[in-house]
């Protein structure tokens, strides 16, 4: 064992503030980020629960929920080796009239509705696909009724004037502002046109499957740089898009990092804090080694060691906390994503943080002196 | 090294040394010249603020004279302690001296040979096995070969006091300094720490330097000095110090 990590057990008590400034600043940033990538999950539902390799939509699509009309008659572009049957997908905002009156922003999905359609959203049951068959009939996620004013199947509401039917409650599609309203292509369509008559014979997005998704990412490439007027993603890049977007757009991220600064800032006062107070309680023990002639830089070693072990420690003790939290998180409600990357960065970054205390803790090294002990 | 009847190890050049300025002015030191010689267990004594602790200093290499020489006895010629880099002064210290300090300053976390062997881990670049068999056979020398692997908490007075001059002796130290190094125990945990001394003195050839108050001490020494007012006599000295 080495003689940092030897001291730092036997003084816990003294070196417990430092660690638990380090767990406490990497539970707050993988936290943080853990629930703002669930915040921002949900812009990229409708990619994430349906089973499409390739998005194509128009040029320069920001988001999913941003999508611009597109001739459907692009259809035939896709008529590639590899890529099966395109299909139409709708995605588009509209205007929500409650039933009791007052209003809400929608999102309109019409999607194909067998199992086999690529679009079609895994949180719909073989029952509710059938339902939707039906003309101007919706499903809403179950969070979303009351976004909607809707409190049963069978409710009633307007989109874009069109009187709709909801024939489903579903679950695991909420949204972050304007309620999904899962639909038939037909019923998209009719509800898209009363506004904008484009949609006559256009589409948000044109969808396909490949007959190995690892090819996805090439055929993509390969249509995008023959149609530039198309925007063609893989549901990965797309998703991935939607969610960045969002982020930037919103500032959120600024928010996040300052908040992740403010927690590695704290985390790094106390940390450093910590050692310097160790330090100093050590002094006349490393005067009398400086006095024997010992390197100065061999003091400097134990206390930028004692900084990484009080680091590590503090990050391997964050990880269970994380969870936990996470958990709890998402018990009541909230969405917690944990990704071995956040965690990662999380780690790396309060790791780097505690050394960087141990850096600004050297200076206490720096004022001992062999002489002080002759006074 | 010199042998004990020829020449002196360590030589006090008309050292002197101030503090203060104007008014505050405090002469510490003034011309005090003297030798120490290899073997001899030598003390220096005087009132308090008489200047010992700064003599000490001086010598040992920790602090600077305003005037005068500090020369020690290595590789068969004298080096002038204060005429070397801070960095050759150093490692000076690191080859040759150690020091007993009135505290023991040992390391709460280690065991009592874990405080020696960081001082050849560090100092000497030992290897572990080769740290741990010098401090344990130094600790064993010193009576403590039942407490090896103690905390200093579990240790009495006169052993942390017996640790920390294994530690200042581990590496090898011609030159011991001391400063009161038995104030803090009982009078027989005090002898026991003097016989120590003596016996490294007198059986390692080791030149040792104490700075005490306590004139019980003085049986035990081969040369006693007293300092006051910043001048140096000498007041007693056995017939084993006779150097002539």
């Amino acid at each position: 064992m080495t003689y940092a990590l030897q001291t730092l057990i036997h003084e816990r008590s003294r070196y417990a503030a430092g660690v638990g400034a380090v767990l406490f600043s990497a539970v707050l940033i993988a936290l943080q980020v853990g629930l703002l990538l669930g915040l921002f999950e949900l812009t990229s539902i409708p990619v994430d629960h349906s089973s499409a390799d390739l998005w194509v939509g128009g040029n320069h699509v920001e988001s999913v929920d941003l999508g611009r009309p597109i001739p459907a008659s692009y259809i035939g572009r896709l008529n590639k080796p590899g890529v099966q049957m395109p299909e139409l997908y709708y995605l588009n905002f509209a205007n929500f009239t409650k039933p009791s009156g007052g209003y809400s922003l929608c999102t309109v999905v019409g999607t194909g509705l067998t199992a086999d359609h690529a679009g079609c959203p895994d949180v719909l049951t073989a029952e509710h696909r059938q339902l939707l068959t039906e003309s101007m009939t919706v499903c809403v996620d179950q969070s979303d009724l009351g976004k909607l004013g809707l409190e049963r199947v069978g409710d009633r509401g307007k989109v874009n004037g069109r009187e709709v039917r909801l024939v489903g409650v579903v679950s695991g599609i909420k949204s972050l502002a304007a309620p999904w309203l899962l639909c038939s292509q037909t019923t998209a369509r009719e509800l898209l046109v009363a506004v904008n008559p484009t949609y006559s014979d256009h589409v948000t997005y044109l969808l396909a499957r490949c007959d190995d998704p690892a090819h996805a990412k090439g055929i993509a490439k390969e249509l995008a740089a023959e149609y530039p007027e198309m925007s063609v993603y893989t549901a990965d890049e797309f998703s991935t898009k939607s969610r960045m977007f969002w982020l930037l757009r919103t500032k959120a991220g600024v928010a996040l990092g300052y908040a992740a600064l403010l927690g590695l800032l704290v985390g790094a006062v106390i940390t450093a804090q910590t050692l310097y107070a160790a330090t100093m309680a050590s002094a006349k023990e490393f005067a009398t080694l400086l006095a024997l002639g010992i390197p100065r830089r061999k003091i400097y070693g134990l206390v930028m060691t004692q900084s990484f072990w009080i680091g590590l420690i503090g990050v391997t003790l964050a990880y269970p906390v994380v969870h936990l939290l996470g958990y709890v998180a998402e018990q009541a409600g909230g969405r917690v994503v944990i990704r071995w990357e956040v965690l990662l960065g999380a780690a790396v970054l309060t790791m780097g943080t505690s050394l960087l205390a141990g850096l600004v803790a050297l200076r206490s090294v720096k004022n001992i002196e062999p002489m002080s002990l002759l006074r | 090294m010199p042998s004990a009847s020829s020449n002196p190890s360590l030589r006090s050049v008309r050292l002197e040394r101030t503090f203060g300025d104007g008014a505050t002015r405090r002469v510490a030191l003034s011309q005090v010249t003297f030798d120490l010689f290899p073997g001899r267990l030598a003390l220096l004594m005087g009132p308090s603020g008489s200047g010992k602790s700064t003599l000490l200093a001086i010598l040992s290499g920790l602090l600077n004279p305003d005037a005068g020489q500090v020369l020690a006895w290595e590789g068969g010629g004298y080096v002038d302690v204060w005429g070397m880099s801070q960095t050759q002064r150093e490692a000076f210290r690191l080859r040759q001296v150690g020091f007993i300090f009135q505290g023991y300053n040992l390391f709460p976390a280690f065991t009592a040979a874990q405080q020696l062997e960081i001082v050849l881990k560090w100092g000497q670049n030992a290897s572990s096995s080769d740290a741990r068999r010098r401090s344990h056979a130094m600790l064993e020398g010193l009576g403590l070969g039942g407490q090896m692997n103690k905390k200093p908490s579990q240790l009495s007075g006169g052993e942390k006091q017996r640790v920390a001059i294994g530690r200042a002796l581990v590496k090898g130290s011609k030159f011991i300094f001391a400063d009161e190094p038995t104030s803090a125990l009982d009078w027989e945990n005090g002898k026991l720490v003097l016989e120590l001394l003596r016996r490294e003195a007198h059986e390692h050839g080791a030149t040792i330097f104490v700075v005490s108050h306590d004139s019980r001490m003085l049986p035990y020494t081969d040369i006693a000095y007293h300092l006051e007012d910043g001048h140096l006599g000498e007041l007693s000295r056995s017939p084993l110090a006779d150097l002539s």
